[in-house]
């Protein structure tokens, strides 16, 4: 009696491993498929400010461009590419928003006779003109931009930006 | 014991198909980018098409009038997936035209599917205008690029023979005497 009972605790014990791997299998494999879709390649490296509340000031928000890509910088050469936009929202704590933007560096695409490109690569700075409350408050935004490697392009990413910003 | 025995083939069945898959991802030619890291590469979902007979579609010319990947049966076809934003593929477009024109008494069709989701057709002419091609330029659909294996990453190239066949998939753009030699070995494919 007891073997019989340990037989189908064994039973039991396999089937339930059996589904869970089976099911964490199928679970991994849609998420892998769903993260490479969406994938980013610009990463938001600022995640606070200090400012001085009430004042007209500049703010950087540094950002990086993952290694072996490549974004248009703002202002591209061809009107067909699409530039590099950070659109920060504007609200009653932070106030008279707007966006600078550094210049871009020479990328000449290494296919046929090549295309010399204006770009940002590694790491680069938006500079956001603002004026922000006294206390603490999030800036909300987003960072539009198109990446390529040196061969081929992923559709524009849209990534967004959430900054704490203390104003004293 | 069913349970388990059914459960422990459903699991080899699984495995063994998803390896298979793999093993066909595996041979997508990959242009030669330098992406940093191992998931950074294009899924090859595309390239699971490669001897297979290629999706079929229908879709709208720049003009407006349809297009169906049926009426070129019998011709070798390059069906490519391109952008306007996408500085690759208009390096490699004016080779595709100078193909088309070169291996036209061989049969061969060029279509670019755009794949400008919200654009014009007006705006894809003026940009396909730009880069100096006159082959068909057919206008976005996603469920085609779906078919296609998702196409999220550009250019994407099938070929495919005048059988129907996919016979290769490139992802990036190749260098010109690549493209010549896939375009040839779709010819010499069909037979043509």
């Amino acid at each position: 009696m007891r073997s019989r009972e340990q037989h189908w605790l064994w039973v039991v014990c396999v089937v339930a491993g059996l589904t869970t791997v089976a099911a964490a299998q199928i679970q991994l494999s849609g998420l892998s498929a769903a993260a490479q879709a969406k994938r980013q390649h610009v990463e938001l490296l600022t995640d606070s400010v200090q400012v001085t509340a009430g004042k007209a000031q500049d703010v950087e928000l540094s950002f990086r461009v993952e290694p072996g890509f490549h974004i248009n910088s703002h202002t591209p050469k061809d009107e067909l590419l699409i530039p590099t936009v950070l659109k920060v929202d504007a609200g009653q704590r932070i106030r008279n928003v707007s966006e600078s933007y550094p210049n871009g560096t020479s990328y000449r695409l290494p296919i046929g006779d090549g295309e010399t490109l204006d770009v940002y690569q590694g790491e680069f700075r938006v500079r956001v003109h603002l004026v922000a409350a006294r206390g603490d408050s999030t800036m909300t935004g987003a960072l539009r931009y198109q990446a390529c490697d040196s061969a081929s392009c992923f559709p524009p990413r849209t990534l967004p930006v959430q900054i704490a910003v203390s104003g004293r | 014991m069913v349970v388990v025995i059914a459960l422990l083939f459903w699991a080899g069945v699984h495995n063994l198909r998803q390896r298979r898959q793999m093993a066909l991802g595996h041979r997508v030619t990959l242009i030669p980018a330098a992406p940093a890291s191992d998931d950074s590469a294009p899924d090859a979902e595309g390239a699971n098409l490669i001897g297979k007979t290629a999706p079929a579609f229908t879709l709208k010319d720049l003009s407006g009038k349809k297009v169906s990947l049926a009426d070129f049966k019998g011709h070798p076809v390059v069906v490519n997936f391109w952008a306007t934003w996408c500085g690759p593929c208009k390096l490699e477009m004016p080779w595709f035209q100078e193909f088309s024109a070169k291996y036209q008494p061989k049969g061969l069709e060029v279509l670019g599917l755009s794949q400008d989701d919200g654009a014009s057709a007006e705006d894809i002419a003026t940009a396909a205008k730009h880069i100096g091609v006159s082959y068909p330029i057919l206008m976005p659909d996603e469920n085609v690029a779906k078919e296609y294996g998702g196409v999220d990453y550009l250019p994407e190239t099938f070929y495919i023979d005048s059988a129907g066949k996919v016979v290769q998939v490139t992802a990036g753009a190749p260098s010109k005497d690549q493209m010549q030699a896939l375009i040839e070995k779709t010819i010499a494919a069909g037979g043509a």
